[in-house]
């Protein structure tokens, strides 16, 4: 009993340490905003890496989803004559869960893991405080790109990998029950409503910078050499899913009522 | 002038420096000695603020530094600049870019210039052949040679150089000998180097001071600790195996 409670303790102690942890280092982010200034050759080489590299596996990826979704639903569809709600439920169900979900989990493992373990390596190896001894704050010069570049790309992917899984259920609809292109395109358009890629986008916004932070803290955060770089980059990946599936389930609602709430408004 | 007043430093239970004092005049070149692990690193990383003491003081030119905030620390670092013991070159960038990064941030030079101005340090050393390549393609000599010109790009007035000398050949050893004695003659740099190279410290050294059991056990010149009768300074300096000290 002793024993269950002193873990229990001793876990909510560590995680609220982490969290005071995030809280520290979003401080430290945003007391550098003012006034913003970014590294322009590390941002590219950020942006480069984040972007450029992930592009072709999340279009990979979302092709594959795409049509493994046509493919699933096709018996149903085929079964209620519902052919023309394909294109909305494919639609609707990628722009605003799939999409997002999918290409922020990938990303995370991809690059957040990436960004642990480079920023750890850099902590353990000394190099920042190499940094430091060259009078170059760490959190400018390093942290600001990666946290630019993760934001935006984990956006723009998002709206990629959208679109390529859109095509990839497409061409399966097609193959799978024969239903055209221009059916699935229609009921796309009609029945799907520019909030659906929306709220899909601006959550991708929010997963690019929790994993930004994530990937950040647990980085700046190593010690112990090569392995607390791997526990690091465990922690950041589990870290970062808890994350995104918090937020999603946090921001759904919240975005889609301040979305209504604007309509009701001015339209 | 440097001056650290009383340092005390611990890690958890671990007592690494227990009162040391030591002041360095302006313009000489102080050598640090002692056993691996007796916490030479850890002193000097107080003067530019990368650890803090427990207590203690530390001085630069008169002004008491100890609890200056990060921020404050970062125009101490501009004149105080530091090689670690590790290199800690940037794997991310050249070895050009490496040197250039300190020139580019600071003198607001554009990137051709500061390149052109890093390609010069690198002269210093010898590597400006290998400007364009990586630092995991060379050994920890060569990276040394490069962190020190990058250590130098700033026209520091205070360097100080963790073990230098360590892992390069005899040749480079000379070189990097030669420089530090050349930075305290030609423009007066006051130079902190840790050392075990028993060749560098009695032809390059000014002032020496043995670190021993978290305190400084000698502070003298080369030529007080070749009289010295202290059995500890005696079994350093000739490397005996057999003597007072623990191993
Ligand atoms: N950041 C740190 N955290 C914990 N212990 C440390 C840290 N830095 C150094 N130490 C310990 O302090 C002691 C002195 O280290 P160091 O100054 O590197 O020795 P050296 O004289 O060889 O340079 C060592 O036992 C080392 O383990
Ligand atoms: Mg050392």
């Amino acid at each position: 009993m002793n024993g269950v409670l002193h873990r229990v303790g001793s876990s909510i102690l560590s995680l609220s340490r982490e969290v005071g942890g995030l809280a520290v280092l979003l401080g430290q982010i945003t007391v550098r905003l003012f006034p913003p200034h970014l590294d322009g050759k590390e941002t590219w080489r950020s942006f480069y890496k984040v972007g450029v590299k992930s592009t072709p596996i999340v279009v990979t990826t979302a092709l594959l989803t795409g049509a493994i979704m046509a493919v699933q639903s096709s018996a149903f569809i085929e079964e209620w004559g519902a052919y023309g709600l394909l294109g909305w439920g494919a639609g609707f169900s990628i722009m605003r869960e799939v999409g997002p979900i999918l290409i922020g989990l990938m990303f995370s493992g991809r690059v957040g893991a990436n960004n642990t373990a480079e920023l750890g390596t850099m902590k353990v190896t000394e190099q920042i405080d190499a940094l430091r001894t060259l009078a170059i704050d760490p959190i400018s010069y390093l942290i600001m790109p990666r946290f630019v570049a993760m934001i935006v790309m984990l956006v723009l992917l998002t709206v990629i990998g959208d679109l390529f899984a859109l095509v990839g259920a497409m061409i399966f609809a097609d193959l799978m029950i024969d239903v055209s292109p221009q059916v699935f395109w229609h009921s796309l358009l009609e029945m799907t409503y520019l909030i659906d890629f929306l709220v899909g986008v601006i959550k991708a916004g929010f997963f690019g910078f929790a994993i930004a932070l994530v990937s950040c803290h647990y980085g700046l955060k190593v010690t112990g050499g090569a392995v607390g770089v791997g526990r690091a980059v465990n922690n950041c990946v589990v870290a970062s899913a808890i994350g995104i599936f918090f937020l999603d389930y946090l921001l759904t609602p919240l975005i889609d009522s301040a979305w209504a709430a604007l309509f009701i408004r001015y339209g | 002038m440097i001056v650290f007043d009383d340092i005390h430093k611990r890690f958890g239970p671990k007592l690494v420096l227990e009162g040391v004092s030591l002041t360095v005049a302006k313009g000489r070149i102080l050598f640090i000695i002692g056993q691996s692990g007796v916490g030479k690193s850890v002193l000097v990383k107080h003067l530019v603020g990368l650890l803090r003491p427990d207590s203690g003081r530390v001085f630069l030119d008169g002004v008491d530094i100890t609890d200056y905030s990060e921020k404050q620390f970062y125009p101490v670092r501009k004149r105080c600049a530091m090689v670690f013991q590790n290199s800690t070159l940037f794997d991310s960038m050249t070895l050009l870019d490496n040197v250039a990064l300190p020139i580019r941030k600071h003198k607001r030079l554009r990137d051709k210039v500061a390149r052109r101005e890093a390609l010069g340090k690198l002269a210093l050393v010898g590597m400006e052949n290998e400007a364009l390549r990586y630092p995991a393609d060379f050994g920890d000599g060569m990276r040394k040679k490069v962190a020190i010109a990058r250590a130098l790009t700033l026209d520091p007035e205070y360097v100080i150089f963790d073990e230098p000398t360590t892992g390069l050949d005899p040749i480079s050893a000379n070189i990097v000998d030669r420089m530090i004695r050349d930075l305290s003659d030609r423009l007066g740099v006051t130079s902190i180097v840790v050392s075990h190279d028993l060749k560098s410290i009695f032809s390059v050294a000014d002032r020496i001071a043995m670190l021993y059991k978290g305190q400084i056990r000698l502070d003298g010149t080369p030529e007080a600790f070749r009289r010295s009768e202290d059995p500890v300074v005696q079994q350093f300096i000739s490397g005996s195996p057999e003597g007072p000290m623990e191993v």
